[in-house]
């Protein structure tokens, strides 16, 4: 086993240095930065556009001159109170008599998006609104409301009857939506890594096909051993990666106390150390599985062409499993949640979901032996059928069942 | 099979598809000696090699390398040189021979100080520091040689080592195969360049149609073929040719024929008695290329076929 291992080890640590030790590594590696880039460019450019239309839209009330002062502090206090911030600002508008034709003319009017106008007497005012704004309406009718009860009890505008003391906490936990929404963020994550990073063991073999290396590998090594190096390398390549932008969003969090924040949202089952060291074990077992199929896959591939027209159903499938996945930890005793356990391309992100929904830590153990076998035998039979198609070894489907061959 | 034999093949068989690349195989390499592999293209040469070194699998028959059934345990104490070279190009030389060696067991560290070493003996010093794709073609051919022996394997297989080599470095791949020879190991390679072969093989095969036609010594391949002399008369006539062997065939101003099995003696003594003289008399012994092109030349595809089928 320990002569196995080493071998692996040669294969591996060749690829790591080979990927690694490149320029393009660099670029690899910093391609999420590109991303984010992009992601505050756009999201500026969205948030200032955004701005531009909240500071065009108004709304207003056309009113007399001696209702306006105490319009405008009733809109005020009620803006305190309510937190009614974001709705647009109020604009009050003399009153000629002519308040229907008036209203009228502020919805068409060019520069200014009047959302809600009210006119009429405080007691039975009239709000046109657009069909959209209709918490723009509400608050035009809480300050008509709000002047007319004031004037009745003889009081101030902004004097409030009732004096609340707000007591804001943190919760204690995050409950079952807390698990929930573990559940979902692992499931995602592990997804969104593995299909990221082990689509690329997709292209491993071309190099060693195309410049003829395999020959030396073959006879050298097991097959097996050639495989596994390969992934082990570059699983190490994808490890640099996770943890490199793991220690750079921690410490983005770490700086903006966002951190804080998204803890309390998460709450796993089985406890944060354990659930984290599980979703990195079941994160090496997604990654080997797919990256042993993709391995397999583009062994047997003849060209580039091949690969990409190969890799694209392995990608469907994926997506159907996290699918999956996804729907059994909203439903953790369901059916579709045991088969997606259990169902080996599926079975590591939903043992993560399930390390967030369930304290239990055994079946965690036996999930893990049963992923690592899978991926025990699916690098066995892709190294079978590379033997038999690539390096024209013969003995057909038999033996990439590890059966020995007809002969005659 | 003896202990003495690194290599021992039954009659091994391959077929891809319904072409027989290899009909039946049957060879045994003495422990310390260079043997060779001989065959016209498409003989299954490469095919039996890979088979040997369990690259690939046979049908049917049996192998042997250095002592294990199962030729990938032996892997560490074998190397190998195969047909279409294969390197890294972004690697440099020696990191590329210490790799070769790891693969078969050595440390990455004496792998590249005995690379360093091999470089230097190899007269590629200057590269130690290059990468294989600044390398020519030769070069970058004879790193690999020099990483498939880098390990002091037992046993070195060889596919075809000296083509795409100028002839500077084919004499110096053959002081290489003849160094590791004298180290102990056991050389086996393929060649259809009968001149390699004829200056290197102890023992050989010669194997056409995926069946091996002769199996010895270079001597003993020689030998399948009669002694060739050619005459020179110190006086020309139309009668000469009665005095000589029926073959005899006017080459220049002389005569080529086989010599007969009681030699020359009384066939000069008449000639002289004739008065034709003799201005010249060479004896040739037949070349191993001689040698090859008569046994394969004889192993048409029909041939092969008919033995096939009585073998089964």
């Amino acid at each position: 086993m320990s002569h196995f291992l080493r071998q692996c080890a040669v294969v591996a640590r060749r690829d790591f240095l080979a990927v690694v030790a490149t320029p393009t590594f660099l670029l690899f590696l910093l391609a999420p930065l590109i991303m984010i880039i992009i992601a505050i460019t756009g999201g500026s450019g969205a948030t200032q556009a955004a701005q531009s239309t909240v500071d065009a839209a108004r709304i207003a009330v056309i009113a007399a001159p001696q209702d306006a002062f105490d319009i405008k502090a009733a809109d005020d206090h009620l803006r305190a109170v309510n937190g009614s911030d974001f709705l647009p600002k109020l604009e009050i508008i003399p009153t000629h008599g002519k308040d229907e034709t008036l209203a009228a003319a502020l919805f068409g009017a060019r520069k200014t998006d009047y959302l809600a106008v009210m006119f009429g007497d405080l007691k039975k005012p009239v709000i046109r609104h657009e069909e959209s704004s209709v918490r723009s309406a509400g608050l035009l009718a809480e300050i008509a409301e709000q002047v007319v009860r004031s004037r009745a009890a003889g009081t101030p505008i902004t004097q409030s009857m009732s004096h609340p003391v707000l007591q804001p906490i943190k919760a204690a936990r995050a409950g079952v939506g807390g698990q929930r929404t573990t559940a979902y963020f692992a499931v995602f994550g592990i997804f969104f890594l593995t299909l990221l990073l082990a689509g690329q063991s997709v292209g491993m073999l071309a190099e060693e096909k195309s410049n003829k290396v395999i020959e030396i590998l073959a006879a050298a090594l097991p097959l097996e051993a050639v495989f596994l190096g390969k992934l082990i390398g570059m699983f190490g390549v994808a490890l640099l990666f996770v943890t490199f932008w793991s220690v750079m969003i921690g410490a983005a969090l770490f700086f903006t106390d966002a951190g804080g924040t998204i803890m309390a949202m998460l709450s796993p089952a089985v406890g944060m150390g354990p659930f984290l060291i599980l979703c990195g074990l079941y994160f090496t077992m997604s990654y080997m599985l797919l990256g042993a199929v993709f391995l397999g896959v583009g062994g047997q591939a003849a060209t580039i062409r091949d690969i990409q027209m190969l890799s694209l159903p392995i990608t469907i499938l994926q997506v159907a499993m996290y699918g999956i996945a996804s729907k059994g930890v909203a439903q953790p005793e369901s059916t579709l949640a045991r088969f997606a356990e259990i169902f080996p391309f599926s079975s590591a992100y939903a043992m993560a979901g399930h390390a967030a929904n369930d304290p239990a830590l055994w079946p965690h153990a036996l999930a893990l032996i049963w992923q690592a076998l899978w991926v025990a035998a699916t690098i066995f039979f892709a190294a079978r059928l590379f033997r038999i198609g690539v390096l024209k070894s013969g003995g057909g489907l038999r033996a990439a069942f590890g059966l020995k061959a007809k002969t005659d | 099979m003896s202990s003495a034999t690194p290599v021992w093949a039954e009659n091994i068989t391959k077929r891809f598809g319904k072409a027989h690349a290899v009909r039946g195989v049957s060879l045994s390499v003495p422990q310390g000696s260079i043997y060779g592999v001989l065959g016209p293209n498409g003989a299954g040469k490469t095919t039996t090699l890979r088979m040997l070194l369990g690259i690939i699998d046979p049908d049917s028959g049996t192998r042997s390398l250095l002592g294990y059934d199962v030729p990938r345990l032996a892997s560490d104490r074998v190397g190998y040189l195969p047909e279409e070279r294969g390197l890294y190009p972004n690697m440099k030389t020696v990191e590329a021979i210490a790799f070769m060696g790891a693969l078969r067991g050595l440390g990455w560290a004496e792998g590249r100080t005995r690379g360093q070493a091999l470089m230097e003996s190899a007269g590629l010093g200057h590269a130690t520091g290059k990468k294989i794709k600044h390398l020519s073609k030769g070069m970058a051919q004879l790193v690999q040689l020099l990483g498939s022996i880098v390990h002091k394997p037992e046993l070195i297989v060889l596919d075809e080592p000296f083509s795409g080599l100028d002839p500077v470095n084919q004499e110096h791949l053959e002081h290489v195969i003849r160094g590791e020879r004298d180290r102990g190991a056991t050389i086996l390679f393929s060649t259809h360049v009968m001149g390699h072969a004829e200056r290197l093989c102890d023992r050989l095969s010669i194997i056409a149609g995926g069946l091996v036609r002769f199996e010895g010594t270079v001597d003993e391949a020689r030998a399948r073929l009669p002694m060739q002399a050619h005459y020179v008369p110190n006086m020309q006539s139309d009668a000469i040719g009665a005095l000589l062997p029926e073959d005899a065939t006017r080459v220049g101003d002389g005569w080529r024929f086989i010599v007969p099995e009681g030699g020359v003696e009384r066939m000069l003594v008449a000639l002289i008695k004739a008065k034709h003289g003799v201005a010249g008399l060479t004896m040739q012994r037949p070349s191993l290329h001689d040698a090859f092109v008569e046994i394969v030349g004889k192993a048409n595809i029909g041939d092969v076929v008919a033995e096939q089928e009585q073998a089964l």
